[in-house]
């Protein structure tokens, strides 16, 4: 479930140049926070096989730690780490290439792991002084939370409900508002907030992918009005570090970071009692930003974020096979996001029922929503008597919806870079399998020799380092 | 086409691997750390144990551990803290687990420290503490008692805390739509689906000479074997036949590293690699396995032994008492076997034959050559 959340965030890093990566890395915490949720897991291996290896480590042996077969693992584990920056490799004198740690990520990770330094960026808990009044239970943190970020999810939705602005008591703050609208996610129509395709995208994901990609829009904003990147994310990374419940100082929180407080508690990311509080707590949606909020039976199953109220109501659609669709719920936010695909007829106290028809699917493609996530959003809320037959949703709808919506769309997008004026047979089919190796090859003509990839600064340092390899011989 | 094509790969690739459950069995027998001191001292290796579980915790979001120690008189859990009598009378292999005063592990008393993750200090802190308190119960009357250690002890309750986590951590098997959805796929998909909790041993070993837990540890690598859970072996000082066995059996890692005072790179490099990450890196394991057993009667460990035609059990004599089997009592004739040598010999010849010219693992090889020939 932090699969799309977590790439979300990783393409963000990687977008990263080389100085601020250098920046964010001395802080023990971001470093465990990018290991732990942002390396694939064969790149968590090679990490830490090389921590406290005291040498660099000669390519052909980590090719020989890994098997043949693996060829494609590795290519994408290294090619992520030298994205990050986390790994540089060097040549050496006898032209072989030999693989190491950069330095402040090895120096901060091995700080994180034996807990050692004094950089006390895992957060400092606020002392009896500073707190004055009873701690606050993770109920009303999490009641805290919630509220405010379905109000967030309500607002985007309300405008292609059909929902009057302010005819339900749920609002947001201006800030967040406008970061909203910044991040493309909603457009102001006629005074009426209307949602966009990223913003559909967004409403139908994971809380947890969510919260990252608004924090994203934030991070982008936040560079605009002169906030520091790096502050901003290690801020970002030390709240996923953090212990809900536990109240925290904000005595060592840099102006910046002050004031991303209070952004944050307006989103329901951190709560305060008031503005000039001394101290916050984190709340679940802070505490699960670096790690799969999903199953972790044992350490909290009460608490875990099962307790959200979205999922509460999983399982609730009835789809039949003649498009008919019914609703088990009373939830505004529910209802708002069925009605931006089905043609909603009646609705009672605690069931809505409507028809999904090709207007209605044509009128969501327009705005932006895929079939895919029509129905990945029917199958994951599918009703629990649905979910008894495999496919969840009868198939002939299924079908349909998608044939409505190719009728409209017949080409597809992709931004990338065209590869072609390949000297030889020999050269192309190398460099092209190299690239289906990294799982940037989009499309390849072998008649043609070119081929098209999705990102190019990988292949171009291989085709360096090729040239290199050739010159030296 | 090609679009579904790249966002399968992508998904595919990121998708989370499975937590996994790393249960340390930690030899603390202070016989042999006292002769290992002084290249590498139980505190040393101790702190790059520590080191070692945090740098799994962080692996994986999901990951947990537990730490076993067996120790000279006992084998005990140092994490998780063994709280309610009630765990402890289902876990305890040995019986006598049972320690006061050591509930609420997870208090609020461990001090905040803003320059560690907190995830890390609960349990190095749980740890630290219990092993404090199981060498402050060791006295020079269970130092004299015996010079080896309860690895078959430790083994078991490894394999019975393991089992435990595992059900926990099977999806709601219990509800309906999931019984139904096992149902309709196939086995082998149910069986992926209900077990998402992948674990696996690993025993930091440095007492030798435990052939007399030969039966005990014994059953414990074919309990592992059984339920797929890999033994790692880190054998720091001395030799067991029986721990190489182990990790052969149960597809492990051992090694027998030359220099133990590096022992941080030993296991972050072989043994941290979880099961999802050993699909496609190549595993140190042991070359020439040593697949002798340890004789029932007096625990040596033979070349050539004698068994039981019952219960299988090994003697290394053929002079029983009363000729009866010690482990079944049943009643054996060895004298006809006794009586007939030529028709062993012949045999074993043909073993040695084999053995020499084949350059591989001599038990692996034997019972497929034999057959092979007759029907290819």
């Amino acid at each position: 479930m932090s699969a799309s959340s977590s790439i979300q965030a990783l393409e963000y890093l990687q977008g990263l140049p080389l100085q601020t990566h250098r920046k964010l890395y001395e802080a023990p915490s971001t470093v465990l926070a990018v290991f732990r949720c942002m390396l694939p897991h064969l790149a968590k291996s090679i990490v830490m096989a090389m921590l406290y290896m005291p040498s660099a480590l000669p390519a052909a042996d980590l090719e020989a730690w890994f098997k043949p077969s693996a060829r494609r693992e590795r290519e994408q584990a290294l090619s992520i780490l030298d994205r990050l920056h986390i790994l540089t490799s060097k040549r050496e004198d006898d032209r072989s290439l030999s693989y190491s740690l950069s330095q402040g990520f090895q120096r901060s990770l091995r700080q994180a792991i034996e807990g050692s330094g004094t950089h006390r960026t895992f957060g400092v808990p606020a002392t009896k002084a500073e707190r004055r009044e009873e701690k606050l239970g993770i109920d009303f943190l999490d009641q805290h939370a919630r509220t405010q970020w379905e109000g967030i999810l309500f607002f985007m939705v309300s405008g292609a409900a059909g929902f009057a602005p302010g005819s339900v008591k749920m609002d947001v703050g201006p800030g967040t508002k406008q970061l909203l609208h910044k991040g493309d996610l909603v457009r102001t129509v006629h005074e009426t907030p209307k949602i966009t395709k990223e913003g559909f995208t967004f409403v139908l994901q994971e809380t947890n992918a969510q919260v990252w990609n608004l924090l994203i829009v934030y991070l982008r904003m936040g560079h605009e009005l002169g906030m520091s990147e790096t502050e901003v994310l290690s801020f970002l990374f030390m709240l996923g570090s953090l212990e809900l419940g536990q109240d925290y100082s904000t005595s060592t929180l840099s102006d910046t970071q002050l004031q991303m407080l209070d952004d944050l508690s307006a989103m329901g990311i951190v709560y305060r009692s008031s503005k000039d509080s001394r101290t916050f707590y984190p709340t679940r949606l802070a505490t699960t930003l670096t790690s799969d909020s999903g199953a972790l039976p044992g350490t909290d199953i009460s608490t875990n974020e099962k307790t959200d109220s979205k999922a509460q109501n999983k399982g609730f659609i009835i789809v039949e096979t003649n498009y008919r669709l019914y609703a088990y719920t009373n939830s505004l936010i529910q209802i708002a996001i069925l009605s931006l695909f089905t043609k909603l007829q009646h609705r009672f106290p605690n069931l809505v029922s409507g028809k999904l028809t090709k207007e209605s699917v044509h009128r969501a493609v327009q705005s932006g929503i895929t079939s895919a996530q029509i129905i990945s959003y029917l199958t994951t809320y599918a009703h629990p008597q649905m979910q008894k037959s495999n496919p969840p949703l009868p198939p002939t709808v299924m079908d349909q919806i998608r044939l409505w919506e190719y009728e409209g769309e017949r080409v597809e997008v992709t931004t990338g870079y065209l590869m072609r004026e390949f000297g030889s047979e020999v050269e192309y089919r190398d460099v092209q399998g190299y690239a289906e190796a990294l799982g940037v090859l989009v499309w390849k003509n072998d008649a043609e020799r070119c081929f098209f990839v999705s990102h190019v600064e990988q292949i171009s340092a291989y085709l360096k380092k090729k040239k290199e390899g050739r010159g030296g011989r | 086409m090609n679009t579904i094509d790249g966002s399968d790969r992508h998904v595919q690739t990121d998708s989370a691997p499975p937590p996994s459950l790393l249960a340390i069995v930690l030899d603390t027998n202070p016989h042999a750390w006292a002769h290992l001191s002084s290249s590498l001292s139980l505190s040393a290796a101790l702190a790059n144990i520590l080191v070692f579980i945090n740098a799994h915790l962080a692996s994986g979001n999901a990951n947990e551990v537990a730490v076993i120690a067996s120790h000279s008189h006992k084998a005990t859990f140092l994490y998780p803290t063994p709280t309610a009598p009630q765990p402890k009378a289902r876990n305890g292999a040995n019986g006598d687990v049972a320690m006061n005063g050591t509930d609420d592990s997870k208090g609020h008393h461990i001090a905040e420290n803003p320059n560690k993750y907190r995830a890390f200090a609960l349990v190095e802190s749980a740890i630290l503490k219990n092993f404090a308190k199981l060498l402050d119960e060791t006295n020079e009357s269970h130092l004299a008692a015996t010079p080896t250690t309860l690895i078959g002890g430790a083994i078991s309750l490894a394999l019975t805390y393991i089992s435990k986590s595992t059900m926990l951590h099977a999806p709601t098997a219990a509800s309906a739509e999931s019984m139904s959805l096992a149902a309709l796929a196939d086995s082998e998909n149910a069986h992926v689906d209900r077990i998402p909790l992948t674990s696996r041993i690993l025993i930091v070993s440095v007492s030798g000479d435990l052939a007399n837990q030969y039966i005990p540890v014994m059953n414990s690598i074919f309990a592992a074997q059984r339920k797929k859970i890999p033994i790692d072996i880190l054998k720091l000082a001395g030799d067991t036949v029986l721990l190489q066995q182990a990790s052969d059996a149960t597809g492990g890692v051992y090694m027998k590293p030359d220099r133990p005072e590096g022992l941080l790179q030993y296991l972050m490099m072989a043994f941290l690699p979880d099961a999802t990450a050993r699909a496609s890196l190549v595993i140190p394991s042991a070359g020439g396995v040593d697949f002798r057993a340890a004789c029932f009667c007096h625990r040596k460990v033979v070349d050539v032994g004698f068994v039981c035609s019952v219960c299988l059990s090994i003697f290394c004599s053929s002079n029983l008492p009363d000729n009866l089997c010690l482990t079944c009592g049943s009643y054996l004739s060895l004298r006809s076997a006794l009586i007939n040598p030529p028709a062993l010999i012949p045999r074993k010849k043909k073993k040695k034959r084999k053995v020499g010219t084949d350059s591989a693992t001599p038990g692996a090889s034997t019972p497929a050559g034999s057959s092979t020939p007759m029907h290819p």
